[in-house]
């Protein structure tokens, strides 16, 4: 018993992946059989006597009941297990993590691999099993380290805390990532900043995916990188590489279904491919194929996909409708009007306001701001707040979808880059008019990923029509394409690109020249944000999670975890398990003798919520006076702050 | 597609059962052939083989990594759960999602609670409880494995419809008048009567009670008799249910349901109802213990041949119940059926059965032994937290004395006690050290064999029963008291109270549960789902729904409470639902909330049937209250979702008010 203190402790993690056809003689040693094994300081007996008898077991439950295991579970711990083509995976973690996050970060994990090294035993033929390890170390180390024990509870992504940071520049991230996609060999991309997604186009599963690259050449900084670099230029601070990934066909459909904001472009300017042909002529004379192709896989492989949005989410919660539907009067709304030839007011000027632009109060209506000196301090910085909300929400949308317009209308343009940036830091400059309730990123992120999120929606709740977690274990078609990288410092430019892109000069340059600028400018932005300190967390603790994005709000913080906090994140765990299991369920208010948790859910979101304080004396016994029915009514009003819109 | 088994560390099967579609299955896909003849066999060698592999593998992550398999499942949701007791592994497989996990563990608990009751100490023994369990006969085996499988059929089937056997506690009727009648009949004239009587052979009647289907109608415990616990109770009712099981779609038609105010017509008591007749076969299955018992050589052989005839409905039942003074206690059950779904229960002491805690006494002791010597402590500290180790050695040795002059076999006993003495106690032994561990578990394997002896195997053996015509005139007298409510009680048992009387109090509330945990009874309104009768919740589907949502609602409970949740709400779908647990003090003062403890998963499951995991609490709560009586009660509602909460609220308030006031029926 004493033999294994390592694999009992059942707070480390353990990991394998275990090929049994190297085992099936008599004579076959089992450490054979084992690819990979973390820790990997277990001794190899032990590593041979859980790969032996999990393997072994695994094969004779799913012989009885002809299907592969997915769960194994033990009195300390347990294990998700994937098996495929004499492959097994098997990841363990605590017994409190639900079965359901266990299971998906295992498949998270394989799709990972599977994402930068091709199908598993292929990529064992061509590289080394050390170097494998090495990778599979990085994987795992990317989807466990550090993230706190809500992120496991919800597998989610990390995400920039969003409450420090000028929602214009979160505009202007998602706008660099538009500009490069006026290539077309561009498909979809993310911008990071020090390991966290800024902005992203991809749906949630490859941003994940893309994310660890970040990481792990943001820990190796300059180094020359395992997984097959091909170009690097550029000084320390500033890195393009790119990367030979693999797609599974569904994700590659997803990204090459035009997003939304070309959509929309398309629905401004009639015929809908004229546009990206004449800029095709332009930029890339030479690929008339990439190009027909992409268009027509735009047609053929997306035609159920509508535009309409999700169910209102709270950070959607203005409808986005009218940009997804052709609507020719738009341009003409006076609005509409006003802010082009704001633009081109703009356009005029020098880039100088760029840099007095600090974060500064945001309070100011738009109004206002046009009538006023740009660099003027607001003087009046709470006024107004609530009122004109909506009023400068929908300015702002206005203001996006000019530029889109814009762009559309001016590719003509020689100076196109600059103009961009122009335009991007206009934007900026105009960051008074937003409040910094998230509303506007909000209506950014939910425009970029409407799309997905209509996807994820109809999976999420046609479970026949569930793309399986374990496509990429399954689906032997994995289809080469390239990640393209540039990093600024921590600021770095994730572009997932048609593989044709690598042997495509011009088509780099385009990219390189539309986002270069903006990204450093981009970056010195966000360097010089104070990393203010969050301010007292009030007296609640709550969790926000949004399914179809795939994000985490929360006020816990990942260190100091209270009592309050052990217990909150408790009765999460069981909530959400139970959620996942019951689509029915919609509220529910848990209680134990120190603390009550109300959660409640829709189709895209889930929100968490616990109210802090010595709890009244209560027997338990019902008792309509009793505060925890309460709940519900507290965590409507505490959590409009957060931007949490509860129904 | 449903299995489970019993296997033993060495991977032979000790027992299994499975349904025709598991069976059917296993044999297409592994094409047993089934030979004229000899079918089972070759199925059993099947089942053996397949599952080999799992359960070698749980002894190795036993040993080496002192961890264990729970469960298993796979892609299509086919369901393992695991359990190890002692040296048995008992596996449950279920593939026809009609289980949950924590469905399956709780059938593992069952079949062990049912091992317990049937064997009583035996179970303590490995190797004692493999014999008793396989049976070295094929006639036997086939018997006592059929008698066990009916059993969880049985089970299985009550807790699939019957929301006592949901919630894991007793329904009574409520009639007060008549249950108070019920019980001083009991008292003054039927128990009183048979413990006075020369024929009853040594035994005495501790308890007697009367069903009416699975609810309980009367109680009646002799003043020297030890409670009879909630999950001894239940696990009874589970062995009457299956010795004269109640039709679930009983044919009572409305018509005869309606004319009830004349049902002598109908329901004259005949001698031999047609019931029973059905019934006669299972009444051969009860020899469970008659078995040969070749390698422990206790010299049973002599009585073997006594009873190989067949059992006349007279011989009572051997049963192992919870007593103050030994927690399986030897008690026979004589069950008389008075009419088909009405039943008195008589459970007798029998004589000797004192001998029970005295051997208990001292197995206690070599358990404790056991655990010390295997946690490493030596010498002195082993032996910490018993009497003295020289005054137990002399007691026993007494008993040892006593024994062998009772006409059972003791020889073996008396070399394993030489062999621990010569080690333990002498110069040249090794003292209390680890190297005792095997004596110290040889001695446990006779002591339990020396309590098999003594009630296991004699009571099969001998004749040892009230008298027939004592049992005879019992069940006349009790026909005769209630001959007039007979039908009454029948229609009374399905309806026992229903929802129409609540509607107009508590409008939107669907159904409800209270629970007293305390005393381990329960009242709900009837869920009548294949009654042809028109029940308030409507026929067929609509009723079916709402008894599959209260279903969902006890295990979603259940498993909020495991973890600590004494309060849950749920709004989920078109329902709101809400479930209370809290203490009271005797005269119904609420008392604070307390912390409850969350369990880790592989505990046992929560419930009073297998494990009384509410007597636990009861105890653990009442630590903080010494001086008065703590009560605990729980609440399940079910409610329209278009009520607003606060309504809802102030029904659950309401109900548990009202509730709490039939409970205080008082019980002798």
């Amino acid at each position: 018993m004493a033999e294994s203190a390592v694999l009992a402790d059942s707070r480390r993690c353990c990991f394998f992946l275990y090929d049994s056809s190297k085992v099936q003689e008599e004579g076959d040693l089992t450490r054979d059989g084992i690819y990979y094994f973390y820790p990997e300081d277990t001794p190899i007996d032990q590593q041979e006597l859980l790969c032996g008898q999990l393997a072994g077991v695994c094969r004779c439950v799913s012989e009885l009941s002809s299907s592969p295991v997915r769960l194994l579970r033990l009195r300390k711990s347990k294990y998700a297990v994937r098996m495929k083509d004499n492959f097994l995976w098997a990841l363990s973690c605590s017994v409190e993590i639900p079965d359901v996050s266990i299971c998906d970060v295992l498949d998270q994990l394989i799709a990972l691999f599977c994402f930068y090294n091709g199908p598993v035993r292929q990529s064992y033929q061509l590289y080394s099993q050390e170097e494998l390890a090495l990778r599979w170390a990085r994987y795992l180390h990317h989807l466990q380290g550090g993230s706190t024990e809500l992120h496991s509870i919800f597998s989610c992504l990390r995400t920039i805390d969003s409450t420090n940071i000028d929602p214009l520049l979160l505009l202007k991230a998602a706008l660099i990532l538009q500009a490069c996609q006026r290539c077309p060999l561009v498909l979809a991309g993310c911008i990071l900043y020090r390991g966290r997604v800024m902005s992203t186009q991809m749906p949630p599963a490859l941003t994940v995916k893309v994310m660890v690259y970040e990481t792990q050449t943001y820990s190796q900084d300059n180094r020359v990188s395992v997984n097959g670099l091909s170009s690097s230029v550029g000084s320390a601070a500033s890195v393009t590489v790119t990367t030979q990934v693999y797609l599974t066909p569904s994700e590659l459909n997803m990204i090459r279904s035009p997003p939304v904001e070309r959509a929309c472009r398309s629905h401004c300017n009639p015929p809908p491919c004229q546009p990206r042909k004449s800029r095709l002529s332009r930029t890339l004379s030479d690929t008339p194929t990439s190009d027909t192709d992409s268009s027509s896989l735009d047609a053929l492989q997306c035609p159920p996909v509508s535009y309409q949005t999700m169910p209102s989410s709270p950070r959607s919660s203005l409808s986005d409708e009218p940009y997804f539907s052709p609507s020719p009067s738009r341009g003409n709304t006076p609005l509409h009007s006003n802010l082009l030839n704001q633009s081109e007011y703009f356009n005029s000027e020098s880039h100088d306001h760029q840099t007095a632009l600090k974060e500064q109060s945001l309070t100011e209506s738009l109004n206002r701001k046009q009538d006023t000196d740009t660099n003027s301090e607001s003087e009046s910085k709470s006024e107004g707040l609530n009122s004109d909300q909506d009023v400068q929400s929908e300015e702002i949308k206005a203001l996006t979808n000019g530029f889109q317009e814009l762009n559309s209308h001016e590719n003509h343009a020689s100076d196109n880059d600059e103009q961009i940036q122009s335009t991007a830091d206009k934007l900026e400059s105009d960051s008074h008019v937003t409040s910094k309730n998230g509303k506007l990123r909000g209506e950014m992120e939910a425009r970029t990923m409407s799309k997905q999120a209509d996807r994820r929606h109809q999976d999420k709740y046609k479970p026949t029509s569930r793309l399986s977690p374990n496509e990429t274990t399954e689906d032997p078609s994995l289809l080469p394409s390239i990640l393209y990288q540039h990093r600024v410092r921590g600021l770095v430019l994730a572009l997932l690109v048609e593989p044709e892109f690598n042997t495509d000069p011009a088509a780099r340059e385009e990219v390189q020249h539309s986002s270069l600028a903006s990204l450093n400018g981009l970056e010195a932005h966000l360097r010089n944000t104070s990393q203010g300190t969050p301010g007292p967390p009030g007296p609640y603790t709550f969790a926000h999670y949004d399914c179809i994005q795939n994000t985490l709000t929360t006020n816990v913080c990942g260190r100091s975890v209270g009592p309050q906090d052990r217990a909150f994140l408790r009765a999460t765990a069981l909530l959400h398990s139970h959620f996942s299991h019951l689509d029915t369920l919609q509220e529910a208010i848990v209680r134990n003798s120190g603390s009550a948790v109300y959660a409640t859910r829709s189709t895209a979101q889930e929100t968490y919520f616990l109210q802090q304080g010595t709890p009244v004396r209560n027997s338990g016994s019902p008792d309509p006076q009793d505060s925890a029915f309460s709940l519900p009514r507290k965590a409507r009003q505490r959590l409009l702050k957060h931007g949490v819109n509860l129904p | 597609m449903k299995c489970l088994l019993v296997a033993n560390e060495s991977a032979e099967v000790l027992f299994y059962w499975t349904d025709s579609e598991f069976e059917q299955r296993l044999q297409e896909q592994y094409g047993v052939s089934q030979e004229e003849g000899e079918g089972l066999p070759a199925f059993e060698d099947s089942i053996n083989t397949l599952f080999a592999p799992i359960i070698i593998s749980c002894s190795t992550m036993v040993d080496r990594l002192g961890d264990n398999y729970t469960s298993f499942s796979t892609e299509n949701n086919h369901i393992y759960v695991l359990h190890q007791f002692d040296e048995c592994l008992y596996i449950a497989v279920n593939g026809d999602g009609e289980e949950t996990e924590e469905d399956l563990k709780r059938k593992i608990y069952v079949m062990k609670k049912l091992t317990e009751i049937l064997f009583g100490m035996v179970t303590l023994s490995g190797p004692l409880l493999r014999k008793e369990l396989r049976p070295q006969d094929t006639e036997q085996r086939n018997r006592l494995w059929k008698k066990l499988r009916s059993l969880l059929e049985t089970y299985s089937r009550l807790r699939e419809n019957d929301q006592s056997f949901l919630v894991e506690a007793v329904e009574r009727l409520i009639h007060p008048t008549l249950c108070e009648q019920c019980i001083e009949f009991l008292e003054r004239r039927l128990v009183q009567q048979i413990n006075s009587s020369m024929d009853r052979a040594g035994e005495e009647v501790l308890h007697a009670f009367i069903l009416v289907h699975t609810k309980q109608l009367a109680f009646y415990s002799s003043r020297n008799a030890s409670n009879l616990n909630p999950s001894d109770l239940l696990a009874l009712i589970i062995l009457v249910q299956d010795l004269y099981p109640s039709k679930i779609d009983l044919d009572d038609t409305p018509e005869e349901l309606e004319n009830s105010t004349v049902p002598d017509v109908f329901y004259t008591p005949e001698p031999s109802p047609p019931e029973r007749e059905s019934v006669t076969p299972r009444k051969d299955s009860p020899p469970v213990f008659q078995f040969v018992d070749p390698d422990i050589q206790m010299a049973e052989d002599s009585l073997q041949t006594l009873e190989v005839s067949t059992p006349d409905p007279s011989s009572p039942s051997r049963v192992f119940l919870e007593a103050k003074e030994c927690p399986m206690m030897p008690h026979s059950m004589y069950c008389l059926s008075l009419w088909p779904g009405i039943t008195l229960v008589l459970l007798t002491k029998i004589p000797n059965s004192h001998m029970a805690v005295s051997v208990y006494y001292f197995l206690e002791a070599f358990v404790k032994l056991e655990k010390r010597l295997g946690e490493g402590h030596e010498g002195a500290s082993a032996m910490r937290g018993q009497s003295s180790v020289q005054e137990q050695r002399s007691k026993l040795e007494k008993f040892i004395k006593a024994w062998s002059s009772m006409e059972i076999q003791t020889l073996q006993l008396q070399n394993a006690w030489t062999d621990f003495k010569n080690k333990a106690f002498s110069r040249s032994g090794t003292g209390f050290t680890r190297d005792l561990l095997p004596s110290c578990r040889n001695m446990k394997t006779q002591l339990c064999g020396v309590y098999r002896q003594f009630f296991a195997a004699e009571c099969m053996g001998s004749s040892q029963r009230l008298a027939p015509h004592l049992q005879e005139r019992a069940l006349n007298m009790v026909q005769e008291k209630l001959m007039d409510w007979k039908d009454f009680l029948l229609v009374k048992s399905k309806r026992n109270i229903t929802m129409v009387s609540y509607l107009e109090e508590f409008p939107g509330l669907i159904h409800f549960i209270y629970v007293d945990r305390s005393s381990g009874q329960m009242i709900a309104p009837s869920l009548n789902v294949t009654d042809r009768t028109v029940s308030e919740l409507g026929k067929g589907p609509l009723a079916d729904f709402i008894k599959k949502k209260v279903w969902s609602l006890v295990a979603t409970a259940r498993r909020y409470l495991h973890k600590g949740y004494a309060t849950v709400t749920l709004r989920d779908g078109d329902y709101f639902y809400c479930y209370f647990l809290w203490f009271e003090n005797e005269t119904g003062y609420k008392l604070e909330v307390t912390d409850i403890p969350s369990c880790p998963d592989d505990t046992a499951p929560i419930g009073m049937l297998t494990f009384d995991y509410y007597r636990k609490l009861l105890r653990y709560y009442s630590k903080k209250h010494q001086n008065e009586v703590v009560k605990c009660y729980e609440l399940l509602t079910v409610h329209l979702g278009v009520i607003p909460n606060e309504y809802i609220l102030q029904h659950c308030s309401q109900l548990a008010r009202k509730l709490w006031e039939p409970t205080r029926i008082p019980l002798l």
